[in-house]
């Protein structure tokens, strides 16, 4: 069956809010009823119809073009089926998500995966604040699944974050990994300040010692961590866009924090990456 | 302006009217005796067979002060998941338990209640719960002061202050917090939490100031009666939620000697220890004792099932439920050593057996209780459930079978414990205009509300009769406030400003002597800023204030 696709038709001036147009609420409507799903646009509202053009009926499978960065909500609160995005995309990205992936071929803004339950969400491009994150007065934010990131993330990767796993393939921006509860974040480029800032638990393996880490994290000495080992073979083995995970040793140096709060997080710095391409 | 709404059948309890076929007029604002022949009627509802009552007043409602900003605060998913978009009239809001301020002026109107009273007000917060109560529209709103763990007034009672100075200390409270009542919460138990008691029960001594609940209740209640304040000491008693809590407030009921005394939220209160799980219904011990004792008033505080927010006074009993707390967050705090403050989000569960328990503790609580004039129909909003579960509330009262539907759908085990299948009766629309409308007006001592005899401020309610009474009550057709049409079909549709109600009992100004003494030394603001100024209220867009008499 063919993918239901929606072609941008006209150049949003403001928010357009995309979370009607998941697998889970599209299921059982044909073209003519998500023609005629209203979107929040700005303070008004706008019809699928007027603002899209529609190909295609799997709703299992939905692609969306020529996206700019006005597009909010993708995939919001969506347990299954796949969307695939061409071009850009705004906030609140895979907001909620519960399962299925996303894929996007660019830029993305703020909260991408944020409060994501479960899942996957791979971005070709950069991400700005918040992957993985939590809502403003939330007590957990990502709670399982997977975010991969081929470009930079903004500050605050992994805000409360609560299980699941953070790749960033560039750099990261500062409170990398803050009040994490748990679960791993790993960054394969330059990491920036304050990296596990209140961190409860959790671990956070950054390729390139940071310039600056904080006098709450107490340095344990060079590890060979067995778990790291374990780990990066899986993931070499999800295919080869990981293949960078099969040259990395798994010794590291090791940071325990933050011991301002409860200390039982950690920093793993990488010691020794094989030289070649990087990953993707 | 005179209106006439000719043809709805009236049920106005407090002049002994149900069911009648009666016009009603309205001129300027209240409602008047038929005007003479020829009068000009300026605009005529015909409103023929609908039914007519006064606007309803929820005596318990959890609307201003402190803790409702902390619940909001502490529950963005509260907002997030219920927004409500500004219309031309309206202003946009959120919140389902903690709805913002503008919000609960909407939705209360919506329903046809045109009167809140909120319940806890701290004196120190009193200026920010009148502000709160400025915010919410259209219906008219008062507070009673909390005391009874303040300090200055265990320093009296411990001291043993003689009566008359005790009431003058709550007369000039009420004064300056602008009240319309008094209520004590825990009496003594939330002081003792500071001094780590975990428990107090009523002739148990908080051990700082070595006085036993009993004898603060009976200090209070003293003095609102001595002082004339028509509505009864409002208690929120000891052991609030504690299994075989009964006996306590068995001896609460006994305690107070025949003076007039409200228990609140009492199916909190109504809790037994026998069975497997050490947990059973009171209700038929404690109804009984409310049909005896006919100085006793009661408001229920039923809950109803789903996501809520706990919001109370109680340091100490709340400190004992966050570990039930859903979503796992919570507050406790002291408020200024006048009281405290816990703010715990509770989700009610129907196949739980205590929830679902406690759910038909509240109905036997009000089929039970055979006077109508002393309960009042509350969920203790947010505490219970959010007022919005009001309609649902009405037709379990007044649908039996209803009822036993959604009996059988709730944990069996609690099902079968309870005697609420057994339980035939079924409300009036009589005796719910009674326990919404006369009742609460009369027990505040507000003449003019909650009926519809001449001279009464128009605030009127007009439903369409329907077998399904959630459908009935959810949304009057007309909703009518100090006789300006205020909401049409469950829409709001005039924006007003409700007036405060307060009261100004006599007391000897002697007292603000030691009073400032006391300030100067222990508080963190001057006593003539503690003050709150009628200019303060007026000014802050609440409408008027009016003075209530004393009895």
């Amino acid at each position: 069956m063919k993918g239901l696709t929606f072609t941008l038709a006209f150049k949003p001036q403001f928010g357009l809010d995309l979370s009607p147009l998941t697998p889970d609420r599209l299921q059982g409507l044909n073209q003519g009823q998500i023609k005629r799903i209203k979107l929040d646009y700005g303070k008004g509202k706008v019809t699928v119809g007027e603002a899209f053009t529609l190909t295609g009926f799997d709703c299992e499978n939905i692609e969306i073009r020529r996206s700019v960065d006005k597009l909010m909500r993708i995939g919001h609160e969506m347990s299954h089926g796949t969307i695939t995005i061409k071009g850009a995309v705004g906030d609140y990205a895979g907001q909620g998500m519960k399962g299925g992936s996303i894929f996007i071929n660019g830029n993305v803004g703020s909260w991408l995966g944020c409060n994501m339950r479960n899942g996957h969400i791979t971005v070709k491009g950069n991400v700005g604040d918040y992957p993985g994150g939590a809502m403003p007065g939330d007590i957990e934010g990502m709670t399982d699944g997977f975010i991969c990131i081929y470009g930079d993330a903004g500050n605050c990767v992994g805000d409360r974050m609560r299980r699941g796993m953070i790749i960033v393939d560039g750099s990261a921006g500062d409170y990398c990994g803050s009040r994490m509860a748990a679960g791993t974040i790993i960054v394969l480029d330059k990491a920036g300040e304050h990296v596990g800032f209140n961190m409860k638990r959790g671990t956070i393996v950054l390729a390139k010692k940071p310039r600056h880490i904080a006098a709450t994290f107490r340095s344990c000495g060079n590890l060979k961590m067995q778990f790291l080992r374990l780990l990066f073979k899986q993931l070499a083995d999800m295919g080869k866009q990981f293949a960078v995970f099969k040259r990395i040793d798994p010794e590291v140096h090791r940071y325990a924090g933050d011991l301002a709060y409860k200390g039982k997080g950690e920093i793993l710095i990488l010691q020794a990456i094989k030289t070649g391409n990087k990953a993707a | 302006m005179l209106i006439k709404l000719s043809g709805g059948i009236v049920y106005d309890p407090a002049n002994g009217i149900n069911g009648k076929r009666q016009d009603i007029y309205v001129r300027d604002g209240r409602i008047i005796d038929k005007p003479v022949a020829g009068s000009k009627i300026d605009k005529t509802y015909n409103i023929a067979g609908k039914v007519v009552m006064a606007g309803a007043i929820d005596i318990h409602t959890h609307i201003g002060g402190g803790k409702v900003n902390i619940a909001r605060i502490m529950l963005p998913e509260d907002h997030r998941h219920d927004s409500v978009r500004k219309t031309s009239i309206t202003r946009s809001g959120c919140g389902h338990a903690a709805p913002s301020t503008l919000t609960t002026g909407y939705r209360y109107t919506e329903m046809g209640y045109t009167a809140c009273f909120e319940p806890a007000m701290l004196p120190i917060n009193a200026r920010q719960a009148h502000m709160e109560m400025a915010d919410t529209p259209i219906v008219d709103k008062g507070a009673y002061v909390l005391l009874g763990n303040d300090d200055y007034f265990l320093r009296m009672l411990a001291g043993r202050k003689d009566q008359a100075a005790i009431s003058d200390y709550v007369a000039w409270t009420i004064q300056a917090s602008q009240a319309l009542g008094i209520k004590v919460v825990n009496p003594g138990g939330i002081s003792a939490f500071k001094f780590n008691q975990r428990k107090l029960d009523l002739d148990e001594t908080n051990v700082y100031y070595n006085v036993t609940p009993r004898e603060i209740l009976k200090s209070l209640a003293k003095a609102v009666h001595d002082l004339g304040v028509p509505h009864p000491l409002h208690v929120h008693g000891c052991n609030l939620g504690v299994p075989g809590n009964l006996r306590t407030t068995l001896d609460t009921i006994k305690s107070i000697e025949g003076l007039p005394m409200h228990l609140t939220h009492i199916q909190f209160h109504s809790y037994g220890t026998e069975g497997d799980r050490n947990f059973s219904s009171g209700a038929a011990q404690i109804a009984e004792a409310v049909n005896k004792n006919k100085n006793i008033s009661i408001d229920v505080g039923q809950i109803l099932f789903g996501q809520t927010v706990t919001a109370s006074g109680d340091t100490m009993r709340q400190y004992d439920g966050h570990w039930h707390a859903h979503p796992k967050k919570w507050v406790m705090m002291d408020i200024e050593c006048d009281a405290g403050c816990g703010v715990v989000p509770f989700q009610y569960q129907d196949k739980s057996f205590v929830n679902a328990l406690q759910w038909a503790i509240g109905l036997e609580l009000f089929l039970l209780v055979d006077d109508p004039w002393r309960i009042f129909l509350t969920t203790d909003h947010p505490n219970g459930a959010p007022f919005t579960t009001y309609p649902h509330l009405i037709r379990l009262l007044m649908d039996r079978s209803f009822r036993n539907d959604m009996l059988s759908t709730v944990n069996k085990a609690a099902a079968k414990s309870s005697i609420l299948a057994s339980l035939d009766r079924e409300y009036s629309l009589y005796e719910i205009a009674i326990m919404t409308r006369a009742a609460p007006a009369r027990s505040l001592g507000l003449r003019d509300r909650g009926h519809l005899g001449s001279g009464a401020a128009a605030d009127i309610t007009v439903y369409t009769e329907h077998k399904n009474k959630e459908r009935m009550f959810a949304k009057p057709d007309y909703v009518f406030k100090d006789g300006e049409l205020v909401a049409k079909s469950g829409k709001v549709v005039k924006i007003t400003k409700g007036s405060t109600h307060t009261l100004r009992p006599e007391y000897d100004k002697g007292i603000e002597k030691s009073l400032n003494t006391y300030f100067d030394r222990y508080m963190s603001i001057k006593l003539e800023n503690f003050k709150l100024q009628d200019d303060e209220i007026i000014e802050l867009g609440s409408g008027d204030i009016i003075i209530q008499p004393c009895n």
